[in-house]
């Protein structure tokens, strides 16, 4: 693994990387407050 | 973000899950996948220590807590293949540019669960839907009479700001299929 990281999703729920890899992930990162 | 949301069919038919992530908070980011139903969810890093930063993505010129847009893809074997760091909130990846990146790990066809979102809250500048539109416009318009006045900057100037205003011509022709997907 290059990366991993743990955040939260929109439900308020723990996201990790690594569980989501059985696909490719395309990361888009946005300034946020729009 | 609607852009990407329009064309959410083409990343899954190269094998790509997308995932937004800012450092809002989740209750702000339902607020945004609620109102341009997006099919993909968005992640929160509130204080931008999980993921934003030690990926380079946090704004350390701007007083408020965002990210620097941007894009990543990490194929399925954890490896970072296609990195693109806006130098700023406004500079950000064309959708093309992502699926070419994405086509080249010659993947299967993936699908995406619906996103799950909680309670909703919108943060404090976030745009009603009905005045998305309207904002864009306005940008392009004082971009466009920006490039006009300082045409004497040279071709630097002239190729960002075309460039700016070719991405707010795409957000706005993206506003009918948020739209659709509310309807």
């Amino acid at each position: 693994m290059a990366i991993d990281f743990t955040v939260s999703d929109a439900a308020g729920k723990p996201w990790t990387l690594s569980d989501h890899l059985d696909s490719a992930a395309v990361l888009t990162f946005h300034r946020g407050d729009f | 973000m609607a852009v990407i949301a329009n064309r959410h069919g083409e990343f899954l038919d190269r094998g790509g899950r997308v995932f937004g992530v800012s450092a809002d908070t989740p209750e702000m980011n339902a607020a945004i996948v609620d109102k341009l139903a997006l099919p993909f969810p968005i992640l929160s890093d509130a204080d931008r220590e999980k993921a934003i930063t030690p990926l380079g993505f946090a704004d350390e010129k701007h007083p408020d807590n965002i990210a620097r847009t941007g894009s990543l893809i990490v194929s399925p074997a954890g490896e970072v293949v296609f990195t693109y760091l806006g130098r700023d909130y406004a500079d950000r990846p064309q959708e093309e540019v992502l699926l070419h990146a994405l086509g080249a790990l010659d993947l299967p066809p993936t699908s995406q669960e619906p996103p799950e979102i909680g309670a909703i809250e919108p943060g404090p500048r976030a745009v009603p839907l009905p005045g998305i539109g309207p904002y864009f416009r306005g940008a392009k318009f004082a971009t466009l009479a920006l490039r006009s006045r300082y045409r004497d900057l040279g071709d630097v100037f002239a190729d960002d700001t075309k460039q700016y205003v070719e991405m707010v011509e795409r957000y706005l022709a993206a506003l009918p299929g948020v739209e659709a997907r509310r309807a």
